[in-house]
């Protein structure tokens, strides 16, 4: 038997001290383990961890990141990986902190609406449970087994954006342990240990680890915002010729507010899966396909949703749009409208006829500007050989929007994981002069985010990064400041 | 005989088909209502994503094949610490989702070609299998100690060696040699009895199917035994007049079934011969109303599907050529062999029984934990194992488990001896010969 190289970074000592903190068994530096985090579905470069701990208490989080924080080691913060952004590939080797084990639903109050959750809560275990008080969550696109509060304080989004905005915006309170350790609440379970209901009208201190990546404290329990599920579903399904003309409905129509979800994609999203390489679209079939997801309570009300919907079409339709109402393809529906789902996301739907890889360029872009990003994004992808699977999302009525592309690609060839990331930057620099904000921005993303950046916005996030994380331990270089 | 067993790297283009997306981590189905659970036993208990479903075993492939992991006892550990159980594979949706336990048994096949594999207890297994032919380290004269009973009633059985029949009842080592399992070949053959089938059994003469050596990765003597025993039922069939192999283990029905078909002579020694799980073969007596069940047994029971006669029988279609969809592409799943059902309805048919089903079933039943070489590698994970599931069993209501697979039947039961229940598993045959 050949031994393993020991990587210079690993420090026997190190691990020791871990395994007093959480336990022999789940504390360990042996390769193989943390190989198994080094990578993820994005085109970031596998990087290895030097330590995995999976605690199982608050109490060994905030051990961990005092040793941590004496000895300036950095520490990842992990629930279940999915992301698509490397958030998780530790870009300075260190502790990796696999939550998963910490997967307690500790409240669900039926009255009030909110579920107090642990870190390591997948969506398949919150949607069976909230699913017995008929309360529903804005599930993603992503895996069942993804973890609800990372997707929450990264500001993912979900079914219900379209309606209530990001996930972040749900956050009710939360439990956070420092990088030095200490433990601290923000949001009304600060005031008084139970309430778990609201981070208003207190000072919105959850900003200060909400969109950081993990850069700036490991939460340990979230409260989240809950909402009833109404028992009709009806989806409107539209077609139109241009992005333009999709681009007007879903404006005039999110003027209303009356969808869950109001979503656009580009004929090559639509498809199950994403072709890979790029191929054109048949002549014959329009460029755009939207779905408008409602929830009503009653059949009258579904009525109601239904006139405005059609007083819109034919508004749209008499400004000469080429918008008609049309059949989306039933799996990718279903895809749509049964979620969480295994067959959408990063799972089937996406990556499986390239090859293990997918990764985005995703990004908060205002509804007025979707066109000319597109065009653009277009172009660089299909010279790439990538198909333009893009999707536009309204949030909160029209009050902005997303765009974003899903780029498949094989993981085995380097050459086309290098094609992927580089027309996926392109495509990012051209939305961020737009006017454009990537979410979950890998570090190639930040880059470009900070060279954009005021100065004073990056003074700032270093000042609040510094009094958080005096030793910069956490998630270290994962902002690219 | 030629065989076709993929080594890791003539795999390598289906390892690299894995996201890392984590679909396979878990049970979920949307309903409505959406239900969820574990379904890894080795995520379970060891937590690390390098354990966890197949996204943490096809880390340890890609690691192996990238070159970037090599082998450490710890390593060679940690890929035998996976029960095969195919629960991850039923949640995946790609393309490598046909291939998922060969990956994790190409692994161990490298392993011990390496010379690093199996583990210590389990090269136990190996060296008894080359000693006596079996895995229990159990002299030839014990295989056929089961057949006592029958032989003190001067009814003995056939041997088929001897006396020809049509039925070969395959017995499998564990319900010969494993003395808590042995009542199931005596239940067995008292219902063939009671059926008056002729049927016989290879007694002394019969070897392992191999199942074990192949969890394991040990190739060589799976291939051995594997060819001897297409020899013997061969000859069987051509000279002894045996039309049907009737088993009631699902370990040996699935390498019968499964793995012998990866021999290039398959057809030639075993295409003219029918191979059936006892529970398949009853149910035809039971439809045609032959199989009266006249007694009854008052009790409260669950059904716990094995891998071996559920999941690992899923039949994957694959666009071979490409022509429609792409080359290599997963197309769908037909689950007409697997034996969900059947089981349910004799079960449910018998005159007293009151049928609690629990949470995770069919396709995404909770391994016992016995699987892929676990019981004999790591006895204690897998009785902890076991017993989650006996509590999920309780948790129904139900006061016996029932399943159709003497390994799921001897760790259950000491996965109920560990958690202290009453509850004890009982293989189907026996609800049937007490109810016949």
């Amino acid at each position: 038997m050949t031994g393993m190289s020991k990587e210079t970074k690993v420090d026997p000592l190190i691990t020791k001290r871990l395994c007093e903190i959480v336990g022999d068994k789940n504390a360990t530096d042996m390769k193989h383990v943390r190989y198994a985090y080094s990578y993820d579905l994005s085109f970031v470069k596998p990087k290895l961890p030097d330590y995995v701990v999976m605690p199982t208490e608050v109490e060994q989080i905030q051990e961990v990141m005092k040793f941590a924080n004496e000895e300036k080691i950095p520490v990842i913060p992990y629930t279940a990986g999915t992301n698509i952004g490397g958030l998780c590939i530790p870009e300075q080797g260190g502790i990796l902190l696999d939550l998963k084990r910490m997967n307690k639903i500790i409240r669900i109050d039926e009255e009030s609406h909110y579920a107090i959750l642990e870190p390591g809560v997948s969506h398949a275990q919150f949607a069976s449970a909230l699913a017995k008080y008929n309360l529903r969550w804005s599930w993603p696109v992503g895996p069942p087994s993804a973890s609800t509060s990372s997707n929450a304080i990264c500001h993912g989004i979900g079914g219900l954006s379209g309606r209530y905005g990001l996930n972040s915006e749900e956050i009710t309170s939360m439990e956070v342990v420092l990088p030095t350790g200490e433990l601290v609440r923000v949001g009304s379970c600060a005031i008084q240990e139970d309430a778990w209901h609201s981070c208003l009208p207190l000072p919105r201190v959850d900003g200060l680890f909400t969109g950081w990546l993990g850069t700036t404290g490991v939460i340990t329990k979230i409260g989240l915002r809950v909402h009833p599920t109404p028992p009709i579903l009806k989806v409107f399904t539209t077609s139109a010729d241009t992005l333009g003309d999709m681009g007007a409905y879903l404006r005039n129509l999110g003027n209303y507010e009356i969808c869950d979800d109001l979503t656009g994609v580009s004929w090559w999203l639509s498809q199950v899966p994403i072709p890979y390489p790029y191929k054109p679209k048949p002549e014959e079939a329009p460029e755009w396909i939207s779905f408008a997801t409602t929830f009503s309570w009653t059949e009258k009300e579904k009525e109601a949703r239904e006139e405005i919907w059609k007083m819109v079409m034919d508004e749209e339709i008499k400004k000469g749009s080429s918008l008609k109402e049309t059949v989306y393809p039933e799996e990718a529906l279903k895809a749509r409208t049964q979620l969480p789902s295994q067959i959408v996301g990063s799972t089937k739907n996406y990556t499986k006829q390239a090859g293990a890889g997918i990764s985005w360029p995703g990004t908060f872009t205002p509804l007025n500007k979707w066109e000319p990003v597109y065009d653009e994004w277009k172009k660089i992808l299909i010279d790439r050989n990538l198909s333009p699977a893009v999707r536009v999302t309204n949030y909160r009525g029209v009050h902005y929007g997303m765009l974003r592309a899903m780029i498949p690609f094989p993981k085995k060839e380097p050459a086309s994981v290098e094609n992927a990331r580089q027309a996926i930057v392109d495509c990012l620099k051209v939305d961020l002069d737009n006017g454009g904000i990537p979410y979950k921005p890998p570090v190639d993303f930040g880059i470009e985010i900070n060279k954009r950046a005021q100065q004073g916005y990056v003074e700032l996030l270093k000042k609040i990064k510094l009094m958080l994380d005096p030793n910069d331990i956490m998630n270290t270089d994962k902002l690219a400041l | 005989m030629k065989w076709n067993i993929p080594s890791l790297e003539e795999l390598e283009d289906v390892v690299w088909k894995c996201t890392a997306c984590g679909n396979c981590k878990t049970t979920y189905n949307f309903g409505p209502p959406p239900t969820y659970g574990e379904i890894c036993p080795s995520g379970v208990e060891f937590g690390f994503e390098g354990y966890m479903a197949s996204k943490g075993k096809i880390s340890f492939a890609r690691g192996i094949l990238d070159g970037q992991l090599e082998w450490t006892p710890e390593f060679v550990d940690a890929i035998y610490k996976c029960t095969v159980c195919g629960g991850c594979q039923n949640q995946c949706e790609l393309d490598h989702k046909p291939f998922i336990p060969e990956i994790i048994e190409a692994m161990r096949r490298k392993a011990v070609e390496d010379g690093v594999g199996p583990m210590p207890t389990q090269k136990v297994i190996a060296q008894s299998m080359r000693s006596f032919n079996n895995p229990y380290q159990g002299p030839r004269r014990v295989r056929t100690d089961w057949t006592r009973p029958f032989k003190k009633a001067k009814q003995p059985i056939k041997n088929i060696m001897k006396e020809d029949a049509p039925i070969l009842y395959y017995v499998g080592c564990t319900g010969a040699f494993n003395l808590p399992v042995r009542n199931l070949p005596v239940a067995t053959a008292s219902i063939f009895r009671k059926l008056g089938l002729d049927f016989g059994i290879l007694g002394e003469n019969e070897i392992c199917c191999g199942s074990t050596a192949m969890r394991l990765g040990d190739v060589d003597e799976f291939k051995r035994v594997a060819e001897t025993n297409m020899k013997i039922f061969k000859d069987l069939h051509d000279n002894h007049g045996v039309e049907t192999i009737i088993t009631s283990c699902a370990g040996c029905y699935r390498a019968i079934k499964k793995d012998y078909t990866l021999s290039e002579n398959y057809e030639e020694y075993l295409g003219d011969i029918k191979i059936i799980h006892t529970t398949d073969f009853l149910y035809k007596y039971f439809k045609e109303d032959k199989l009266k069940f006249t007694k009854e047994v008052p009790w409260k029971v669950t059904y716990h599907d094995p891998c071996h006669t559920g999941r690992h029988l899923l039949e994957y279609s694959i666009d071979e050529d490409g022509s429609q969809q792409w080359k290599g592409s997963y197309l769908g799943k037909s689950e007409d062999n697997c034996l969900y059902d059947i089981p349910r309805e004799m079960l449910k048919a018998i005159p007293g029984i009151e049928f609690n089903e629990m949470e995770r079933i069919r396709n995404n039943s909770y391994c016992c934990g016995g699987g892929g070489g676990v019981m004999t590698g790591y006895g204690d994970w897998a009785a902890k194992n076991a017993g989650i599931r006996i509590q999920e069993g309780m948790d129904t209501g139900a006061d016996q488990m029932v399943s159709i697979c003497p390994f799921c039947h001897y760790n259950l039961n000491e996965g109920a001896k560990r958690i202290k229940s009453d509850m004890k598993l009982y293989d189907l045959v026996e609800l049937i010969d007490m109810a016949l």
